[in-house]
């Protein structure tokens, strides 16, 4: 018991003294924060708008007009690491990270096209034994340790990627994913391999057309010796204690999880390649490194970019940036059209929807421009079609993109069109204006997406509701965030009965899904989705002569005769027109990438962001900090 | 007094078993960690991985018991979440970045609370008596993520429009090791502002009941009519007894503080225990949920044996038996 005054005091200054102590005295580790040049008076605001921005001409001297200062990256998502085949990974995340530190022997441009990035040239010819494929990578390659990037390396990165694999029965591997197929690395004759130098060469019994993304990133394997070894350092990008060496502008030089990482400028980087039209800086980055904190919360994001305490920000979802960002002149939001594609999927094994006249009917009856109008142009635009997208496997800001669901007059709110096809199909339209079938009842379909992300919710409800006055009625059956994924149409027992046919599983599980695939400058990787036999396809179709133009296209040498095959196999599942019973996804449109960065603290920002899960890092070399 | 604090922690000891047991049970059940790999087209590899790492084909009780006997000897087990870190080590450093805010906020509160609140019952009806009515009502119907966001604005932007500089951050923890004395208090005091209101709000409440029925018994009016200087009687013989309510809520809440303050954690950026918590519930991470989980319920039981303990020191009356 406290009986004297003069304890009690003592009590108070101690637990005092505690607190200052407790505030002031933290553990001496590497705290990764933004530095304190944030406080500091602004210049001048740019006011450059990065869509009216020329490129400027490739400059060795880039750097010399603006100052030096770290680039601090606010960002809501931490990778829990950066292997990007790891099942636990946040796979976007990670990339973004990686895409500064280690580069490919292609890139893609902001117009999500393949550019060379280490390669200098590229023979690719067709010979007796098959297609044979012929790389030169550029002589000054090098990595931040000072080994020089050859042709061994991406030898190396080709054993690692296919250690263990079985080529008779197509099994085995020692890195966990199994998209060895998908990618086309099978393909390879691995007896065909012959390196020199900066040479190299292999052969495929037949051409193959995503042959530009092999081997993305090459990996240090003059470090990392097999895919054991791989497994083990690039999760946490350390080997024997010292950080990986990089191949590209930026070095990886801490991570306190939870708080931040914090990347360096690779000195010895040997520049971007310059046939990439996006980049204007020839030399190493202006900026003397990278940190990137990670804030949950999209708000405060935002807060910390307008209060000077981060360049660069890339929220989700973007409505915010409208509301806050986009109309200040402080601040530039930089986008591209990007290959995310937003859509509904139709789950054809459900009673209503297994009627191809049911879909079609939907199809007209859906009017996507209120979206666009909505979400979408007051912030881009024009940037995207104001009909939103028509086509699954280019994306509209590609040269082969056709819109054939524009084309067929889906997507416009055609209730004319869709009323004979309900009726036709046996709905009627009861009481309520609702379409109503005899044995099926009303035309009740629920769609769920990833709940909590705002801009999918908008999209919903803005559909929902001009569907309604359709006689189509919608519920809305959303699951929090990537764990709908595994609820609803990648739910075990969905899938199940997407590969049977309807004939095993749960059909009941979900009726129309929403969410988005990613595309990118070679539209073979989406054939997936559609696949009879594919895990990846939730949505139940089932063609074989679909699976046979699939491995047809990927195979077509001829580019222009390529495009117009992918633009078919598009057709089976966007239209009726090849198949009557093909029509099982309704993509809404793509969702831009774009950031928005401080036109105080830098006075050029990279204006390419996200051309295909690059994030707002991949061009950093084009930062330039005020001065 | 020391059988009694034996005996109490002797009770908190199945009562953390089934505290344990039940969240165990529940995140176990509440996601699947194999059901994002539907969507991954990985190889039998992957799922084998997780499956040893959560021990997945065993049942959920005998999950538990693994658990437990390993968390029992101080391995709770690697966080897949953080890259494979020791779910103890985790812990324990945002253990002591979360007590950089809660312990300078809760004595700040602590004072303030009973400060406003003793103020609001003897000047009962008083201007001062509404204002801080009103002050506390507004504190507890703002919640936390409102006014942190507010403060961030109010601080990170128009503070800096109106006078040209930024007196606060609005983001991060800043050290003195890594930073210098100043950035280290100017990173410190929004979310301690926010911590402070929105409990203060709620404490000063309870103080100021607590006071008006202390000061409107006989033993005060007595002690008054004996002659006893009304600052005597107020501050010695009548906080002292409307102390002891407050002291059950500040255990409470002082735990909880240390538990981390998930909302004001996340708006601030601060690395603290709030955030790891939302990170293993968030990625599915089992061993770190239970390890944050674990660490709250153990402050939770050590704070109120204390409280418990204050109760005789307060009040006389009170023995331990």
């Amino acid at each position: 018991m406290v009986k004297d005054k003069k304890y009690g005091w003592r009590l108070v200054a101690a637990a005092g003294a505690l607190a200052l102590v407790a505030t002031a005295c933290g553990d001496a580790t590497d705290d990764a924060e933004p530095d304190d040049t944030d406080t500091e008076e602004p210049a001048d605001p740019e006011t450059d708008d990065a869509e009216d921005e020329e490129a400027a001409p490739p400059s060795d001297d880039y750097c010399e007009a603006g100052g030096e200062a770290e680039l601090v990256w606010v960002h809501e998502q931490e990778p829990p690491d950066l292997h990007l085949d790891d099942p636990n990974n946040n796979l976007s995340i990670a990339s973004w990270i990686r895409q500064a530190m280690w580069e490919a022997p292609y890139g893609v441009s902001a117009a999500t096209t393949f550019i060379p990035e280490l390669v200098e040239s590229e023979d690719v010819s067709e010979t007796d034994d098959g297609w044979r494929y012929e790389f030169t990578l550029r002589d000054d390659a090098v990595w931040s340790d000072g080994e020089p990037l050859t042709a061994e390396h991406v030898k190396g990165t080709y054993d690692i990627i296919m250690e263990g694999y079985d080529f008779e029965t197509g099994e085995g591997g020692v890195y966990l994913f199994g998209s060895r197929s998908a990618a086309g690395y099978t393909l390879i004759d691995p007896d065909s391999w012959e390196v020199d130098g900066q040479t190299y060469s292999f052969t495929t019994e037949e051409f193959f057309s995503g042959y530009q993304g092999w081997f993305e990133p090459i990996q240090p394997v003059h470090l990392i010796e097999d895919a054991e070894a791989a497994n083990a350092a690039i999760p946490d990008w350390e080997i024997d204690g010292e950080p990986l060496p990089s191949s590209g502008p930026m070095i990886f030089e801490s991570w306190d999880r939870g708080v931040g990482m914090t990347l360096t400028r690779n000195d010895d980087y040997h520049g971007v390649n310059m046939e990439n039209p996006d980049v204007s800086n020839a030399g190493v980055a202006c900026v003397s490194g990278i940190q990137i904190n990670f804030v949950a919360d999209t708000d405060a994001q935002i807060n910390s970019l307008l209060a000077g305490e981060s360049d660069i920000i890339m929220t989700q979802p973007q409505v915010a940036f409208g509301e806050r960002i986009a109309t200040d002149d402080n601040f530039t939001v930089a986008s591209e059209a990007g290959p995310v594609w937003e859509h509904w999927g139709l789950n054809v094994n459900n009673e209503h929807l297994s009627d191809p006249d049911v879909r079609e009917g939907i199809a007209f009856s859906l009017d996507k421009r209120p979206v666009m109008q909505a979400l979408y142009t007051p912030l881009f635009e024009d940037l995207l079609p104001e009909t939103g997208l028509g086509n699954v496997y280019w994306m509209s800001n590609q040269p082969a993109y056709v819109d054939h669901q524009g084309e067929a007059g889906y997507g416009v709110g055609d209730v004319d069109s869709a009323a004979p096809l309900f009726e036709g199909a046996g709905y009627e339209r009861n009481d309520d204006g609702i379409w109503e079938h005899p044995e099926k009842g009303t035309l009740t379909l629920r769609v769920g997406t990833t709940g909590g992300n705002q801009l999918r919710e908008l999209q919903i409800q803005i559909m929902q509701e001009q569907l309604r006055e359709t006689g189509v009625e919608i519920e809305i059956d959303n699951v929090p965030g990537a764990a709908y994924f595994g609820e609803r149409p990648f739910a075990p027992e969905a899938i199940e009965c997407a590969l049977s046919g309807g004939e095993e599983g749960d059909c009941t599980v979900w009726d129309i899904t929403q969410f988005a695939w990613v595309g990118g400058p070679w539209p073979g990787a989406g054939h997936n989705a559609f696949l009879s036999d594919s895990g990846n396809n939730p949505y139940g179709y089932q063609n074989d002569e679909f699976d046979a133009k699939a491995d047809e296209c990927d195979s077509i040498a001829d580019e222009d005769e390529r495009a117009d095959c992918y633009n078919e196999l598009s057709q089976y599942v966007t239209t009726r027109n090849i198949d009557d019973d093909g029509l099982v996804v309704l993509p809404i449109t793509q969702k831009p990438s774009f950031f928005a960065y401080s036109n105080v603290n830098l006075m050029e920002g990279a204006v390419a962001p996200d051309a295909n899960a690059a994030g707002p890092i991949v061009y950093v070399v084009d930062y330039l900090p005020a001065g | 007094m020391f059988a009694y604090v034996a005996r109490r922690v002797l009770t908190t000891i199945p009562l953390l078993l089934i505290g344990t047991f039940l969240v165990f049970s529940l995140t176990a059940i509440s996601g699947d960690p194999l059901a994002r790999l539907a969507q991954l087209d990985v190889d039998q590899a992957a799922y084998d991985r997780i499956i040893e790492l959560y021990n997945l084909d065993q049942p959920i009780p005998q999950r538990y018991a693994s658990w437990l006997v390993s968390a029992a000897q101080g391995d709770m087990g690697p966080s897949p979440s953080q890259g494979g870190q020791q779910t103890f080590d985790l812990v324990w450093e945002r253990a002591k970045n979360t007590a950089r805010l809660a312990v300078p906020a809760f004595i700040i509160i602590a004072f303030t609370a009973v400060t406003l609140g003793v103020y609001s019952a003897v000047k009962q009806y008083s201007k001062l008596d509404y204002f801080v009515t009103g002050f506390s009502f507004l504190g507890i119907s703002l919640p936390t993520f409102v006014f942190g966001l507010l403060l961030q604005v109010f601080f990170g932007i128009w503070f800096f429009d109106w006078f040209g500089f930024r007196p606060f951050f609005v983001q991060g923890m800043r050290t003195v090791s890594s930073h210098g004395f100043v950035p280290m208090i100017q990173s410190h005091v929004l979310p301690i502002i926010t911590l402070w209101l929105v409990i203060t709000a709620s404490e000063s409440r309870f103080q100021r009941a607590a006071m008006l029925e202390v000061i409107n018994s006989d033993y005060i009016r007595t002690a008054r009519a004996k002659g006893l200087p009304r600052r005597t009687v107020i501050l010695k013989h009548g906080l002292r007894n409307a102390l002891i309510p407050l002291v059950t809520i500040w255990a409470i809440d002082f735990a909880l503080l240390l538990g981390g303050a998930v909302v004001t954690e996340t708006i601030f950026a601060w690395p603290g225990l709030g955030r790891l918590l939302l990170a293993g519930i968030f990625q599915q991470d089992l061993n770190l949920t239970m390890g944050v989980v674990v660490f709250i319920a153990a402050l939770v039981v050590i704070f109120n044996l204390i409280a418990d303990l204050l109760y005789g020191v307060l009040d006389p009356r009170i023995r331990y038996e």
